[in-house]
C-alpha cells in the first residue's frame, strides 16, 4: 500500500505540471493580449502597458513566465489581479462559500441518490421504480441552468418556499436551492448506478447461498447486496466531490452565490488571466487529490483489490 | 452445443464399470431449452444478436422514433415552418400563441416555434460532430496506449490524465473566450472534443487491454498475423461495443454542454439560432412569460432524453450479462 501510494503521488507530479502548463498556455499564449484587453476601448498608454507587462512577467519568454508562476504558486503567492487585489485573498473569500455549497450538494446527491437507487433496484419493475427512473432521466436531459430557472420560478417565486438568490454571505437556507440544483445531475447518475448495481448483485450466486444458509432477507440485503453494490457508488461520489467545485459555476451564476465558480466566470469575462490560472491550478490539485483518496478508499472497501 | 457433446463423451469414457452415470433432473437443466436451439440456423454474430434484442426493446423503439424525427427536423426545417427564424417584429413582442404561431412570440417578436424548429440543426450538429471526433480521437489514443503498453501507454495515459483534470466547462470557457464573435458550430465542436475525449480514451484503453490477452488473438498471431492486423481486425471490433455505448450516451451531454456555453454567453452568438441561446434569452422574462423558456428547453430535453435512452438500450443489447439480470 505504501509503495502504491508513493507511485501514485509521483505520477501526480507530471499531471499537475502538465495541467497547469496547459491552462497557462491556453490563457496566456493563445491569440488575444490580456494587457490590451485591460484597456478596453481606451487608448493604450505604452508606458503603463510596459509596466504591467513587467509586473506580470508578460515581457519574458513564455516558458520563463510559466516557471516564475509555478515558483510563486508553490508559496501560495499568486500575485495580484489586474485590478490590484491580491489573488489569494479573493480566492480565500470565495472558497469557504463554495466548499459549503459543494458539501451540501454532496450530501444531497449521496443521500437521495443512494436511497432512491436502492429502492428502485430492489423493486425493479414496480411503479415507483419507473417514476424514479423517469425523474432521473429527466434530470440528466434538462440542462442544469434550466433546472435552476425552474427551481427559482416554482420554489422561489410562485410558492415562496426558498430564497430566489443567495447574495454575498449566504446561510443554509440561501444555499439549499443552489446545492440541490448543483447536485441534481449527479444524483440522477447515482440513482442509475445504484439501481443497476443492486439489481445485478441481487441475482448473484452468493446472494442465493446466503439465502440458502437461512439468513434473513434484511441481512442478505444489507450485508451482501448493499456492501457490494455501494463500492462503485462510493468511487463515483469521491470523483464527483472534486468536480462539484468546478461544476458550481452554473449554479453560482444563476443564484448569485459569491463562490469560486462565480469568481472564475467573472474573472474570465473581465480578462483577469492571473486569477483564472490560479483558480484552475487549485481546482486541478483538489481534483487530483480527490481521485487519489478515492483509489485509497476503494482498496479499503473492497478486499479483492490489493495494490502492490 | 459442441461443449456439451464433448463433456458427455468424456463422462462416458471415464465411467468405470459398476458406476452409475449421474443424470441431472430434467427441470434443472432445462433440456427443452437446449433442444429448442435450431442448430441448422446460421451462426449469428454479436451484432446480429444485439440487433435482435434491440428490435424487441420498447426503449429502443421509442428513442429511435424520436431520434429519426429530430434528424428529420434538423435536415428539413422548412417542412415545418415557412417563416425565417431571424424574421422578428417588435410589435409582436411576447404575444401569446395564435393560429400559425403555436408557441407564441419572444421578447424580440420572433416566432418561438420557428426558432425552436431551426435550433434543432445547431444542437444536433454539435452533438453528432463532437461525438464523431471524440470517438475517433479517443479511440485512437486509448487503443494505441492499451495495445503497445510500456512507455507509449505511460505517456498517453499521463496526457489523458492531464486533460481529464481540467473540467470540460472550465476549459471550454477559457478557450471560447477568445473566439467569441465566431458563429460557427465548429468552434464549439472542437473545444468540446479537446476536453471531452479522455473518457472514451480510458474506456478504449481498458477494453483493448482486456481483449489483447484473449485466446483468439494468440491464435491469430500463431497463424502469422501481424500485431497491427490483430489490432484492426480482431481487437477493435471486440472493443467497439463499450465505445459505442459511451458515444451514444455522451452525445446528449454534448448538446447540453453547447446549450450551457451559449447560456454563459460564450457559446454561439445570438445570430446563430440555437436552443441554448434562446433559453438564455428567455431567462430574463422567466417570471412573467415562462412559456418562452419552456419550448426550447423541452425540445432540448426530449432530444437529449432520446439519445440517453438509446444508449441504455444499446448497452442492454450489447451486454448479455445485464439482460438476464
Amino acid at each position: 500500500m505504501g509503495k502504491y501510494l508513493l507511485r501514485r503521488i509521483l505520477q501526480m507530479i507530471p499531471v499537475v505540471l502538465g495541467t497547469t502548463l496547459l491552462v497557462y498556455a491556453l490563457v496566456f499564449a493563445l491569440p488575444g493580449d490580456p494587457v490590451k484587453a485591460m484597456f478596453g476601448d481606451k487608448p493604450i498608454n505604452a508606458a503603463v502597458a510596459a509596466q504591467i507587462r513587467a509586473e506580470y512577467n508578460l515581457d519574458k519568454p513564455f516558458i520563463v513566465q510559466y516557471l516564475l508562476f509555478l515558483k510563486n504558486a508553490l508559496t501560495l503567492n499568486f500575485g495580484n489581479t489586474f485590478a490590484g487585489q491580491p489573488v489569494i485573498s479573493e480566492i480565500g473569500r470565495a472558497f469557504p462559500v463554495t466548499i459549503k455549497l459543494a458539501l451540501m450538494a454532496f450530501c444531497f446527491e449521496a443521500i437521495f441518490g443512494v436511497v432512491f437507487g436502492i429502492i428502485s433496484g430492489l423493486k425493479k419493475g414496480k411503479w415507483y421504480d419507473s417514476v424514479i427512473l423517469i425523474v432521473s432521466l429527466l434530470l440528466i436531459s434538462v440542462p442544469t441552468f434550466v433546472t435552476g430557472f425552474l427551481g427559482q420560478y416554482f420554489l422561489g417565486v410562485k410558492w415562496r418556499l426558498l430564497p430566489v438568490t443567495a447574495g454575498s454571505d449566504p446561510g443554509f437556507l440561501d444555499l439549499l436551492m443552489p446545492a440541490m440544483v448543483l447536485g441534481s445531475v449527479s444524483m440522477a447518475y447515482i440513482i442509475r448506478l445504484t439501481r443497476s448495481e443492486v439489481s445485478s448483485n441481487i441475482a448473484e450466486d452468493y446472494v442465493r447461498t446466503a439465502r440458502a444458509k437461512g439468513m434473513s432477507n434484511r441481512s442478505v440485503i444489507v450485508r451482501h447486496v448493499l456492501r457490494n453494490s455501494l463500492i462503485p457508488v462510493v468511487t463515483y461520489l469521491g470523483q464527483d466531490l472534486g468536480s462539484l467545485m468546478s461544476g458550481a459555476m452554473i449554479s453560482e451564476t444563476i443564484f448569485n452565490v459569491h463562490g469560486i465558480g462565480f469568481l472564475t466566470y467573472q474573472s474570465i469575462l473581465k480578462g483577469e488571466s492571473n486569477m483564472v490560472v490560479s483558480i484552475v491550478t487549485l481546482l486541478t490539485l483538489i481534483f487530483v487529490v480527490c481521485n487519489l483518496l478515492v483509489d485509497m478508499l476503494y482498496a479499503a472497501l473492497d478486499p479483492r483489490i490489493r495494490y502492490a | 452445443m459442441s461443449d456439451n457433446e464433448s463433456q458427455e463423451s468424456m463422462n462416458t469414457s471415464s465411467t468405470l464399470p459398476g458406476q452409475e452415470r449421474y443424470v441431472a433432473p430434467a427441470d434443472t437443466v432445462k433440456l427443452q431449452d437446449v433442444d429448442s436451439i435450431d442448430e441448422s440456423a446460421p451462426a449469428t454474430s454479436m451484432w446480429a444478436d444485439a440487433w435482435r434484442t434491440l428490435r424487441k426493446n420498447p426503449l429502443f423503439i421509442v428513442s429511435a422514433v424520436l431520434i429519426v424525427c429530430v434528424i428529420f427536423v434538423a435536415l428539413f426545417p422548412g417542412v415545418f415552418t415557412h417563416q425565417d427564424p431571424n424574421f422578428c417584429q417588435l410589435e409582436h413582442s411576447l404575444e401569446p400563441s395564435s393560429a400559425g404561431h403555436p408557441f407564441g412570440y419572444d421578447t424580440q417578436g420572433c416566432d418561438v416555434f420557428t426558432r425552436t424548429v431551426y435550433g434543432t440543426r445547431t444542437s444536433l450538429s454539435v452533438g453528432v460532430l463532437t461525438t464523431i471526433l471524440v470517438v475517433l480521437f479517443g479511440t485512437l489514443i486509448g487503443a494505441l496506449g492499451g495495445f503497445f503498453g510500456g512507455w507509449v501507454d505511460a505517456v498517453l495515459s499521463r496526457c489523458t490524465d492531464i486533460f481529464m483534470a481540467i473540467p470540460l466547462l472550465l476549459g471550454a470557457i477559457v478557450v471560447l473566450q477568445m473566439f467569441r464573435t465566431s458563429g460557427s458550430v465548429w468552434k464549439i465542436v472542437l473545444v468540446l472534443t479537446l476536453f471531452g475525449w479522455t473518457q472514451t480514451a480510458r474506456i478504449a484503453r481498458g477494453s483493448v487491454m482486456e481483449t489483447k490477452n484473449l485466446e483468439f488473438n494468440t491464435a491469430s498471431t500463431a497463424l502469422g498475423s501481424t500485431p497491427l492486423r490483430n489490432l484492426v481486425s480482431h481487437i477493435m471490433p471486440n472493443s467497439l461495443a463499450s465505445i459505442i455505448v459511451v458515444g451514444t450516451t455522451s452525445l446528449g451531454t454534448y448538446i447540453v454542454s453547447e446549450a450551457t456555453l451559449s447560456f454563459l454567453g460564450i457559446g454561439l452568438p445570438t445570430t446563430t439560432v440555437s436552443w441554448g441561446g434562446d433559453i438564455s434569452n428567455a431567462q430574463t422574462i422567466l417570471r412573467t412569460d415562462p412559456a418562452v423558456l419552456f419550448y426550447p428547453s423541452a425540445a432540448l430535453a426530449i432530444t437529449v432524453l432520446a439519445f440517453i435512452m438509446m444508449g441504455d438500450a444499446v448497452k442492454d443489447a450489447l451486454d448479455p450479462k445485464s439482460r438476464t439480470a
